[in-house]
């Protein structure tokens, strides 16, 4: 009896912690109007939306694939992408690079701050940037003691990748924040 | 009609596509391409067509975002053609705009697809949402796009918080004697700059007038240069220098190893009360105040720092600097000497005099002060309160009283302060005019001294200055500093409540039976909150614990974990004492999910793994899932990787509360705490809670809480507390039908405002 219940209760967490692995079997495919659809365990995705579970910390792995709409359910998710046939691999990569657009910053030309804002001129991997900050807001963010965030006004994303290998003059200009 | 107009060169490539100027409605500018890079363009709007530009750009150009500063280097606007997509309107239907984390997307239905209209950062957000929505309305009727903003509040409570004692001061001082190389250093360069601090005078004085000035062949001759004046001179002139010089790169050493030495010492201080102070048990906390712990530690160190850099060191220096001084006064002259000291006991008397009145003072200010940031403290943790309740104006009246008599303790002391001043510099002065006449009378009228030594005389007199400066405030620091010393060491000696026995019992893969016997328990003695409980909860088994507010149904869990010991009687896990347990064994088993979850900075995967560090992500997800927090974590743009906490982003009270039952589900314990662990949630959330609940008690010892009876409704049994005993006991059935019962009065009072509630 008491087993029962028990059983009962496990099944209910397994529906709760339900996670369907998508693997290598299943088709992701890129739509005329350039987005991703999925067919998965019989049901089609017309279209499809890929999440970042570990954006910083593991940007390709734990995937997590939802639906478009009816509440962007889960449909599931994959592991590592590096295991996924090539295709998929440079499809998801295609919407992760739009869906995640993040310039790097690999040189930083000046920083200067004035009335509570600091103005940056930067040079990222998608071209020289300049770009103010508000420096009340914590429009910066250390993800690790050498890995930082920072958001515009509009909030809009710029990354180092590891302030050790900026020089210390650039360092000295990023003092303010760190 | 738009408000931002396209450039010639757009409106020219427009035209071509049979576009022209007047025809368009709507337009905003995109700057992204739908591979991931920076382009320049637009999206035009007609009556009847979508239009999109889109030029790309070569890898020079500076892109600039909102408020920022264009620089001098030259920008050529527009470096390339533009291409141009043209859609009918009549083709597309239901727009839309998805914000990702570093990108904006328009999609529509362009002949049964979904197709990416453009694509553009957050710089040009704004603008698209109201063309969207502008469009939308266009296309039919009165749909409107909901825009959502999120407002974060901060809150900072300020707070600050006197006796001394010679063994405070040698304990203080013990941190700072482990550098003993740096103290070395330390004493070497206060050795250098006291002896050339009364080098010079000498030199200066005696040795440039009357010996080389003088031509005095005897003190020439002893350095082989009798006759030889100009190199004298020069010699002297660089040995002048060479003590500056000297003295400037001492003191400049002194500086450097002083800042290296404090912060290093005050840091092991700073770290032995925080250390101190995370093995304290919670009664600690409840004793003091918490906010104020905090900031007591960072500013009594400083204090403590202040005299033991500044001031220890230099009580000896200036120590020896006058004693030093005085003996070579005398021996230069003694009656000279003897002038300059007659004014001494004067300032001794005035010291002695005028120092208590000042200690009294220092008194006042310091209780002035407590008041004062008490009171601040008060306002602003209590802001919300005192807002709602509309009393700032009888808040400020209420301020304003500790904060005069601060203004008036402060106007005591300074004006105390500058009357020692003022007689101090005063006997001083005549000191040293004392000498200068005394000095006159001995150079002409007896010739007694030579030139030379008065202005060696008058040299070391205005030297003594400073030090006897330096003694007259030096005693405040001293007291100063040894009360936060002590403040600080109270912290440090403090005893945790909660000891782990010499040798722990290890509780390795634990049942989880509990057993009661007849505890007994109270914050203070004398007061007692549980009287005498008796209970046996068994492996597995859900117990529901019911009473009103300050039963002491918190009080009962709190002991189980151990946060307290129990006055009387004992608490058994697996039939060993609590009190014989390893501490981080019990504490791994025994998990608690509260009202008031505790979320550390960090992001959101290393708070659900706390405690657990070993956790694999999927293990992280797993958990997440089970405590229905998976979904909003996964709608957050860093996912688990969100920094919150302190000064990250704002969670709402039920989304803390799933994160701790993650936690608790991750950490997979044996005894499982619920304590009012739905409190802070609205209905749906708790209905998800209750759910993940519902598969976490499984196989647990479960002790739940609640208010909302229906919560408990799976307890196998459930007790009453009641005046800190239990009342009644066993299952709901049976509570319900105890006639006159506490359970029954309970059930019924929740039952009537739910059925009210439900007429509303």
């Amino acid at each position: 009896m008491a087993e029962d219940t028990l059983n009962i209760y496990e099944k209910k967490a397994e529906e709760m912690t339900a996670t369907n692995m998508i693997t290598k079997e299943y088709r992701f495919s890129k739509t005329k109007g350039g987005f991703l659809s999925l067919e998965f365990e019989g049901s089609t995705y017309p279209r499809i939306r890929v999440v970042r579970l570990f954006p910083f910390s593991d940007e390709n792995k734990y995937l997590s694939i939802r639906e478009y709409g009816n509440g962007d359910k889960e449909i599931g998710i994959i592991e590592d992408l590096s295991l996924m046939s090539e295709d998929t691999q440079k499809l998801i990569s295609e919407q992760l690079k739009l869906y995640y657009f993040t310039p790097v910053i690999n040189k930083i030309l000046s920083i200067k701050d004035e009335y509570g804002y600091a103005y940056f001129h930067v040079k990222t991997d998608k071209g020289e940037c300049r770009f103010a900050i508000n420096m009340g807001a914590n429009a910066v963010t250390k993800l690790s003691d050498t890995r930082l965030i920072i958001k515009d006004v509009d909030e809009n994303r710029f990354e180092i990748k590891d302030i050790d290998e900026l020089t210390s003059k650039e360092r000295r200009m990023l003092d303010l924040f760190l | 009609m738009a408000d931002l107009t396209l450039t010639q060169k757009a409106l020219r490539t427009l035209k071509d596509s049979h576009i022209g100027e007047n025809d368009i409605i709507l337009v905003s500018p995109v700057d992204l391409s739908s591979d991931g890079k920076y382009i320049k363009g637009y999206l035009a709007v007609t009556s009847d067509k979508v239009a999109v530009l889109s030029m790309e750009l070569p890898d020079s150009t500076v892109h600039l975002f909102r408020n920022s500063r264009p620089g001098d280097e030259y920008i050529d606007e527009e470096p390339g053609e533009y291409e141009v997509s043209v859609y009918e309107l009549k083709d597309t239907a239901h727009y839309r705009i998805d914000s990702f984390v570093g990108s904006n997307v328009l999609s529509a239905e362009y002949k049964g697809e979904y197709i990416t209209v453009a694509a553009f950062t957050n710089r040009y957000q704004e603008q698209m949402n109201v063309l969207v929505r502008k469009l939308r309305n266009y296309l039919h009727g009165s749909e409107l796009a909901v825009e959502e903003e999120v407002a974060v509040e901060e809150d900072k409570d300020v707070s600050k918080s006197g006796k001394s004692q010679r063994s405070i001061f040698g304990r203080t001082l013990k941190y700072f004697l482990k550098y003993k190389g740096l103290i070395a250093v330390l004493i070497f360069t206060y050795i250098i700059n006291g002896s050339m601090n009364i080098a010079w005078p000498y030199l200066t004085g005696t040795v440039l007038f009357d010996r080389v000035l003088e031509a005095d062949k005897d003190f020439l001759g002893r350095f082989g240069l009798a006759g030889k004046l100009g190199l004298a001179l020069l010699i002297v002139a660089l040995a002048m220098l060479l003590v500056r010089f000297m003295q400037a790169l001492s003191n400049y050493i002194q500086i450097y190893v002083m800042a290296k030495l404090s912060s290093t010492a005050i840091r092991d201080l700073k770290n032995d009360a925080f250390d101190s102070m995370s093995r304290l048990s919670l009664s600690f906390y409840v004793n003091k105040q918490t906010g104020g712990l905090m900031t007591r530690v960072l500013s009594d160190s400083d204090r403590v720092r202040n005299f033991f850099i500044d001031g220890l060191p230099m009580i000896f220096v200036h120590g020896i600097t006058i004693v030093v001084t005085f003996i070579i006064m005398f021996r230069l002259n003694w009656k000279m000497a003897l002038l300059a000291c007659i004014l001494l006991p004067l300032l001794v008397f005035m010291t002695v005099k005028l120092r208590p009145g000042l200690w009294i003072l220092a008194g006042k200010r310091h209780r002035a002060e407590k008041a004062v940031s008490g009171k601040a403290n008060d306002n602003l943790t209590g802001a919300r309160v005192v807002k709602a309740f509309g009393q700032q104006d009888e808040e400020i009246e209420k301020f304003s009283g500790p904060s005069s008599k601060l203004r008036d303790a402060e106007i005591d002391i300074a004006k105390l302060r500058n009357k020692f001043a003022i007689l101090y510099n005063l006997v001083q002065e005549v000191s040293s005019i004392w000498i200068w006449i005394a000095g006159v009378i001995f150079v002409l009228k007896t010739h007694e001294i030579e030139l030379g030594v008065l202005i060696t005389f008058v040299g070391y007199v205005m030297q003594l200055n400073g030090p006897m400066n330096f003694f007259a405030w030096v005693f405040r620091m001293w007291s100063d500093s040894i009360n936060s010393a002590e403040r600080l060491f109270e912290i440090i000696d403090a005893i945790p409540e909660i000891r782990e026995a010499e040798n722990p019992v290890e509780l390795r893969s634990p049942r989880g039976e509990i057993e009661l016997s007849n505890v007994t328990f109270g914050y203070q003695v004398g007061r007692p909150i549980l009287k005498d409980i008796n209970i046996r909860i068994k492996e597995g088994e859900m117990l529901g614990i019911v009473g009103r507010s300050g039963a002491g149904k918190s009080t009962l869990v709190n002991l189980i974990s151990r946060l307290y010991d129990v006055n009387e009687g004992s608490i058994k896990i697996d039939g060993t004492d609590v009190k014989n347990l390893s501490l981080s064994d019990l504490r791994r088993n025994v998990a608690m999910v509260s009202q008031d979850t505790y979320i550390f900075m960090g992001s959101v995967a290393k708070n659900i793994a706390y405690g657990n560090e070993n956790a694999s992500r999927a293990d992280i997800i797993r958990a997440a899932k089970l405590a229905s927090a998976h979904e909003f974590i996964s709608r957050l743009p860093d996912g688990y990787d969100t920094i919150i906490g302190a000064s990250g982003k704002d969670l709402s009270g039920g989304e803390k509360q799933r994160i701790s039952i993650a936690r608790a589900i991750l950490a997979n314990p044996k005894i499982l705490i619920l304590d009012e662990a739905t409190a802070s949630v609205d209905t749906q959330t708790e209905k998800a809670i209750r759910h993940s609940l519902e598969y976490l008690v499984q196989g647990r010892t479960t002790l739940s809480i609640a208010h909302r009876l229906s919560t408990l409704k799976d307890a196998d049994r459930l007790i009453v507390i009641d005046g800190g005993r239990i009342v009644e006991e066993g299952t709901e059935e049976e509570l319900r039908n105890i006639e006159g019962g506490i359970y029954k009065t309970l059930l019924d009072l929740q039952n009537k405002s739910m059925a009210l509630n439900a007429e509303f």
